[in-house]
């Protein structure tokens, strides 16, 4: 069995996902490696087409055919101190693990709520599938959790069907059912990016206190690096398929060591930096080009057609370097960043 | 300032939607001005009435009350047949760059189709307008023969720009035009609107949700929240000290891309409550931090403060009001 450091609840490790479309390969998720510290959360970051969807729904193990997984490990370590790779476990016993280890959260409350069941009957089934609880006991947990969610009037919502409910509180009511049994790792995919500001914050607020009362840990997947500066410790930086950056949040805001991250930043709009003394609007620094698909990737850096870095050397594939003491980039150049 | 500075003036504009059981006030009393050659920023969460704002000022929506005053005009005044003129100096952009563009058709006619229904060109002058459009928003005039389908988001939102400064507009409705992209393809579409903006002179409302995009646009913004502006000036006072409660807790909510950037942040507690059955006197009482029991009786005016900054709240100079606005 497989090794892994004590504070160390998942490793993903050289994961490879491929979609196999007749005789054409899309390799969504192509070499991917991280770790998910006990207590902390990882952000993975990337636009569309970047794989990190595809990265956590391999986790879940959800992935839809032709989605598979081809290559690597995915080491967890369950409550009892076992570590299962979950790249390779049955259907049967991924079924234990998710919802009581592992646990997760989407962009769209309602792929996880059923229309059909009140709140209150989905977070006691939930409950009682996973421990051997009678009906009463189980629906005090379920009013408990809405109330650590901060749902007002919890006992008159647990009779509520999720329509009944609006976006905030339905995401809220997605989380009460997702925690319901204590995973130790939850991953969110954009939980909040179809939320208002407003509600976002009360969220990103929620997930925060959460983490520091439960010690769980979370794997954050997200476009927004406002997000990402928000409520990660460490972050992953995707860009068609494959890790560009990896390092602490702060190091990462701090000092780009990708010309993806470094663009990304540089085009997201900031009065400060992008008007002038005296106010006129200075032009953006946009990243020139579209975002490839991953079944027509250039030969090379992915990256290298849309950067103005590139060099020669871009048509040799890059491997992940590290740039400085944890912190890894996928650039040839990245001494010179 | 005279009058003929301002393009457009709304005016305790309105939009009440009669249901089974009441109306929704979705826009109740919205004031504000365009002046020429300026873009202002209409944000607000969902709900707010910002996206039924922007299609009364165009009459795509009906409006139930108030006036709109576009070049000194009334178009509220206007028959269906009159406002054509007026159609032609007025377009929108969607959100959707998906929904929005009719996949059956080539791209060459869907700006075509402007052109026809104004009668603007024909022919070969018709298709060199086409080609010069096309140009102008950076894409290739040979891929006027292409369907939507073929291009990328950033792409066809470049498309719908085209088809809306097809007809020569003056002013522009742009709704939400850059939050279904790529954040790398946000910047690329936000330089093109200002550089058109800039050489066709355009006057722009433009509503949005992001509101790091509003403070780098907009020259002034409006804010609403429930049908109703809670507060509106030129973006720079406004970014700069928000002074309705509202607008502080929404620019606190607004993640930074800064991980040092610790602010005082407002969590407002609940959700945005029903237009079915909103509050009493001030509607964004019930989430208001610093809300007191004679919010509940009136309905604040909204009062300039500054030259061209108005804010509705009658708690604007209170101390701890106007301190929680200074250390945003």
């Amino acid at each position: 069995m497989s090794e892994l450091p004590a504070d160390i609840v998942l490793r993903v490790d050289r994961l490879r996902t491929h979609f196999e479309l007749g005789s054409r390969v899309a390799k969504s998720v192509d070499d991917v490696s991280f770790d998910v510290r006990r207590g902390e959360t990882v952000a993975v970051v990337g636009e569309s087409g970047s794989g990190k969807s595809v990265t956590s729904l391999s986790i879940m193990r959800l992935l839809a055919p032709p989605g598979r997984i081809v290559e690597g490990e995915i080491l967890y370590r369950t409550s009892d101190g076992r570590i299962l790779d979950i790249a390779t476990l049955s259907q049967k016993d991924m079924r234990r693990i998710r919802g009581r280890e592992i646990a997760m959260i989407f962009q769209e409350p309602m792929t996880s709520l059923n229309p059909l069941y009140t709140v209150g009957d989905q977070i006691i089934e939930m409950i009682r599938l996973h421990e051997p609880l009678s009906k009463l006991e189980a629906r005090k947990r379920a009013r408990q959790m809405l109330e650590l969610v901060e749902i007002p009037a919890a006992e008159r919502r647990l009779d509520e069907y999720p329509h009944q409910m609006s976006g905030g509180m339905r995401q809220r009511a997605m989380i009460a059912l997702a925690l319901s049994c204590n995973p130790k790792l939850l991953i969110a995919d954009e939980p909040t990016t179809a939320l208002d500001v407003t509600i976002q914050a009360q969220i990103l607020d929620l997930l925060r206190r959460l983490q520091a009362e439960i010690g769980m840990s979370i794997l954050f997947i997200t476009h927004n690096l406002g997000v990402v500066a928000d409520i990660a410790h460490d972050v992953v930086v995707m860009y068609a398929g494959r890790v560009v950056e990896q390092t602490s949040s702060e190091r990462l805001f701090e000092h780009q060591k990708h010309p993806y991250s470094r663009g990304l930043l540089a085009c997201i709009p900031d009065a400060s930096r992008d008007r002038g003394p005296s106010g006129e609007r200075l032009r953006l620094n946009p990243i020139p080009g579209n975002v490839p698909s991953v079944m027509a990737l250039p030969k090379g850096c992915s990256f290298a057609p849309r950067c103005p870095l590139r060099i020669a050397r871009c048509e040799e594939d890059p491997p992940l370097l590290v740039a400085e003491p944890h912190h890894l980039s996928r650039c040839w150049r990245h001494d010179d960043l | 300032m005279t009058a003929s500075d301002i393009l457009l003036r709304v005016e305790n504009l309105s939009k009440h939607f009669p249901t089974k059981t009441g109306s929704v006030k979705a826009v109740d009393g919205v004031t504000f001005d365009i002046k020429r050659g300026t873009i202002v920023g209409l944000v607000g969460e969902s709900g707010s009435g910002k996206t039924t704002a922007g299609r009364c000022t165009l009459r795509l929506i009906e409006p139930s009350g108030g006036r709109l005053i576009f070049d000194g005009k009334d178009l509220l005044s206007l028959s269906e047949r009159e406002m054509r003129s007026y159609r032609r100096r007025m377009q929108i952009v969607f959100q959707d760059p998906y929904s929005s563009l009719n996949p059956r058709m080539r791209v060459e006619d869907i700006i075509g189709e402007a052109i026809d229904t104004h009668n603007l060109a024909r022919g070969a002058a018709k298709r060199e307008r086409i080609a010069e459009l096309l140009t102008r928003v950076g894409l290739d005039p040979e891929h006027g023969r292409r369907y939507p389908h073929e291009f990328s988001g950033g792409q066809r939102q470049r498309i719908g720009i085209a088809r809306a400064l097809a007809v020569e507009p003056e002013f522009i409705v742009a709704d939400e035009p850059v939050s279904a992209l790529d954040v790398s393809v946000q910047a690329q579409v936000l330089n093109l609107i200002q550089d058109l903006q800039q050489s066709y002179g355009l006057t722009m409302l433009f509503i949005a949700h992001d509101l790091s995009v509003v403070e780098y646009l907009c020259d002034e913004v409006v804010v609403m929240y429930l049908g109703r502006v809670m507060e509106r000036g030129p973006s720079r006072s406004v970014y700069a000290m928000p002074r309705h409660p509202y607008t502080q807790a929404l620019l606190s909510a607004a993640p930074v891309p800064n991980p040092k950037a610790h602010r005082q942040r407002v969590i407002l507690q609940g959700d945005i409550p029903s237009p079915m059955n909103p509050p009493s006197g001030c509607v964004f009482r019930t989430r208001c931090p610093y809300a007191i029991d004679a919010c509940a009786e009136v309905v604040p005016p909204l009062d300039p403060i500054a030259p061209d900054h108005h804010v509705a709240c009658i708690r604007r100079d209170d101390p701890v009001v106007l301190s929680q606005g200074k250390r945003l």
